[in-house]
């Protein structure tokens, strides 16, 4: 990797202005552009409610109550920060296609190109990146959080076949991002990623899936696991057909496995551009908020 | 050179053009490619098979195929062809006691042979020799010799179709000459279907039955006239001027055996014991009398020309240098008719014929139709092609290509180990 920041001056460029709303209200103390469970004293009216017992006698609307001889009291709806954090797969999986790593690279893109967009909603974002040698990166809403990202990603070689279980169970964030291509401990993180999801964490998984994964090499190769070297088929023209059979029932499980956890599933060929990917998440996100 | 059995050169051909293929189609693994999602191809091959225009490994393939068209060439039982003639021929002499005279029988056979044609000279009687060259030469002076026993013309046919095989490696074709007066009973059940072995004409060449001459030999001496054995005894005289036999009806004298001795026949019929006549069987070749006869002691030793019913002997001949003495234990009751029979008249007829001749009525010759399909409806020799019994022939290149082929398979065991080392 190289020593200067990587390229993204385009990706934010076309990522800017996009907004990333949260799936439901926040529940954050910190004045953000996410609407919050909490009602308080803001200038945004929501509604007006009957008093009850206990309320703050200062929300009442005495216009109200002298219109209509019955007690009111004035709810706004407040506004609150988002803590978002990205999961970054780096085993070897993602080193794939050799030697371009368009898995990598699309992976890094959407990590930046998410975080910028949550950044620029003032929200604190994170990283981690789940590689031989784990970074993490708490979740900040400082200036520079983003290049610091860009920096641990850049200086990240994928490698290894990190467990990211682990890292979603200890993810600070309540939204958490998993960029990954699911070929590793799937299932232990589904089952982390349900816990996550039961405790009202906005979880989402992209599926990150190569071209040459979907449609192989036409030409008799001997392929090899690169998590796993003893792992070693021969794949030809006979066998083809029935890999893409197997690859694609997996994925559909996958899919439908992800979704029943109760996490967002979005799946990111590295045919698709990062920022239309981008788009895609965050619209998708806002329309479900909405 | 050539090949005793051809098509296993063929199969070794066939397989070493299959082992070129073979190393045409390359078996390998192909080059590694890294895939995270190879779990999801099937677990079924290890290798990968690709045509190739070239042949790969061109030291284990010419090994191979060395080793199998070596050994193919060893099962092939390669062999020298010597220089093949026209015609060959296997020429039968008839040596039984059919034959009037082997002399004439030789001659005949000599200026047969005298045309420079290669030939195979077998003898026959009752079994059949191929006759080399010493005892070729030497044959006229042994047909001097009185022969003994009929001839068989199967067992002479056997022994040609034998030494014919032997003949066709060396000529297109050969011809079958049969030297023999062809007696009626030379020829057997068999006779035709062994001569319908033989796939070309059977060239005849008769000489005379010795029955034809048969008739001149006389008796020494006549009987009284009271003897009983008169009436049998008259029957066979006749005044020819051959072989003289003497009937002894007394005990045998010095002077007898000094007759045998010279070349005369013996024939002693003792009538001076009394014996008890009863009721016997009596055979004597294909004749055989049931009446009222007595036995007298014989000698156990010689050829037993007549027996009783029960087996044991009733007249036996004994050889005295040129000439033989018969003894004959078969005493004629005084009363009766069997002198007259005509089955004992034949056996009297035997046993009174000179030395190694046989009856006259016995001994006639084969009916045109037998001779007929003898000779067959082919004029031409027999093919060489249909006689070559090449199968049970020696290849000694044989031995030599099975041991290179074991060598051959040795060495490409050892390469091919270590192509595989190296592969690992």
């Amino acid at each position: 990797m190289s020593a200067g920041p990587p390229p993204y001056g385009a990706l934010l460029d076309a990522v800017r202005g996009v907004r990333w709303p949260a799936a439901r209200r926040v529940t954050g103390a910190t004045l953000g552009a996410h609407p919050s469970q909490l009602r308080g004293n803001s200038s945004e009216f929501s509604e007006f409610r009957l008093y009850r017992q206990g309320d703050d006698p200062r929300r009442v609307d005495w216009r109200l109550l002298a219109r209509s001889d019955r007690a009111y009291v004035r709810l706004t709806t407040d506004r609150a920060t988002f803590r978002t954090s990205m999961l970054v797969d780096a085993s070897a999986s993602m080193a794939f296609p050799l030697p371009g790593m368009a898995k990598w690279r699309l992976a890094r893109d959407l990590a930046i190109g998410l975080a910028s967009v949550a950044h620029a909603e003032a929200d604190p974002v994170g990283l981690t990146v789940a590689g031989e040698a784990p970074g993490v990166l708490a979740p900040r809403a400082r200036r520079s959080v983003l290049l610091e990202m860009m920096r641990l990603l850049d200086a990240t070689s994928p490698g290894g076949a990190t467990p990211l279980a682990p890292l979603v169970s200890s993810a600070r964030a309540s939204r958490l991002v998993i960029i990954t291509d699911l070929l590793g401990d799937r299932d232990e993180l589904l089952a982390a990623a349900r816990l996550r999801v039961a405790s009202r964490d906005e979880l989402i998984v992209v599926h990150v899936i190569a071209e040459e994964e979907l449609e192989p090499p036409v030409s008799s190769l001997l392929a090899v696991d690169p998590e796993q070297p003893a792992l070693r088929r021969i794949l030809d023209g006979a066998l083809r057909t029935e890999y893409k059979e197997r690859f694609s029932r997996w994925l559909d499980e996958t899919a439908a496995a992800v979704r029943a956890a109760g996490v967002r599933y979005v799946r990111a060929p590295t045919s698709e551009a990062a920022p239309h990917l981008v788009r895609r998440i965050a619209g998708e996100t806002a329309r479900r908020g909405a | 050179m050539t090949f005793l059995a051809p098509w296993a050169f063929a199969i070794a051909g066939i397989a070493a053009a299959g082992m070129v293929l073979l190393h045409l189609v390359a078996r390998s693994r192909p080059a590694a490619y890294v895939l995270p999602t190879t779990r999801f191809i099937p677990d079924r091959r290890t290798l990968v098979s690709r045509a190739a225009t070239r042949p790969r490994d061109l030291l284990l393939l010419a090994l191979r195929v060395l080793l199998l068209l070596s050994a193919g060439a060893a099962f092939a039982r390669p062999v020298r062809t010597p220089a093949r003639g026209a015609i060959a021929r296997v020429l039968l002499l008839d040596r039984s006691s059919s034959v009037a005279n082997a002399r004439d029988a030789v001659a005949r056979a000599r200026a047969i042979a005298s045309d420079g044609v290669p030939t195979t000279v077998i003898a026959f009687d009752t079994t059949a020799r191929v006759l080399t060259m010493p005892a070729w030469d030497s044959l006229s002076a042994a047909s001097v010799a009185p022969w003994e026993g009929a001839g068989s013309l199967s067992a002479a046919l056997v022994a040609a179709r034998r030494a014919a095989g032997a003949l066709a490696a060396r000529a297109d074709s050969v011809q079958l000459v049969v030297v023999s007066p062809i007696e009626a009973r030379a020829l057997d059940a068999a006779t035709l279907r062994i001569r319908a072995q033989w796939p070309g004409a059977v060239r005849i060449e008769r000489v005379a039955l010795r029955a034809d001459s048969s008739a001149r030999w006389r008796l020494e001496r006549v009987l009284s006239p009271d003897d009983p054995l008169g009436p049998a005894v008259i029957a066979q005289l006749s005044a020819g001027a051959g072989k003289v036999t003497r009937l002894s009806r007394s005990a045998a004298t010095a002077a007898d055996s000094a007759f045998a001795r010279a070349g005369g026949t013996v024939v002693h019929w003792d009538s001076t014991s009394a014996v008890r006549a009863r009721a016997e069987g009596l055979a004597a070749g294909e004749d055989v009398v049931v009446a009222s006869l007595g036995r007298t002691t014989v000698p156990l030793h010689g050829r037993v020309l007549a027996r009783w019913a029960d087996g044991t002997a009733a007249a036996v001949e004994r050889r005295l240098d040129a000439g033989c003495v018969r003894d004959v234990g078969i005493a004629v009751p005084a009363g009766g008719d069997i002198a007259l029979h005509p089955a004992f008249q034949r056996i009297v007829r035997t046993l009174l014929a000179p030395c190694g001749q046989m009856a006259p009525e016995q001994a006639s010759r084969a009916d045109s139709a037998a001779v007929s399909l003898l000779v067959g409806t082919t004029r031409s020799a027999a093919p060489g092609a249909a006689l070559r019994s090449d199968t049970n022939r020696y290849s000694p290149l044989a031995t030599w290509l099975l041991a290179l082929a074991l060598l051959l398979a040795i060495t490409e065991m050892t390469v091919r180990r270590r192509a595989t080392a190296e592969g690992a």
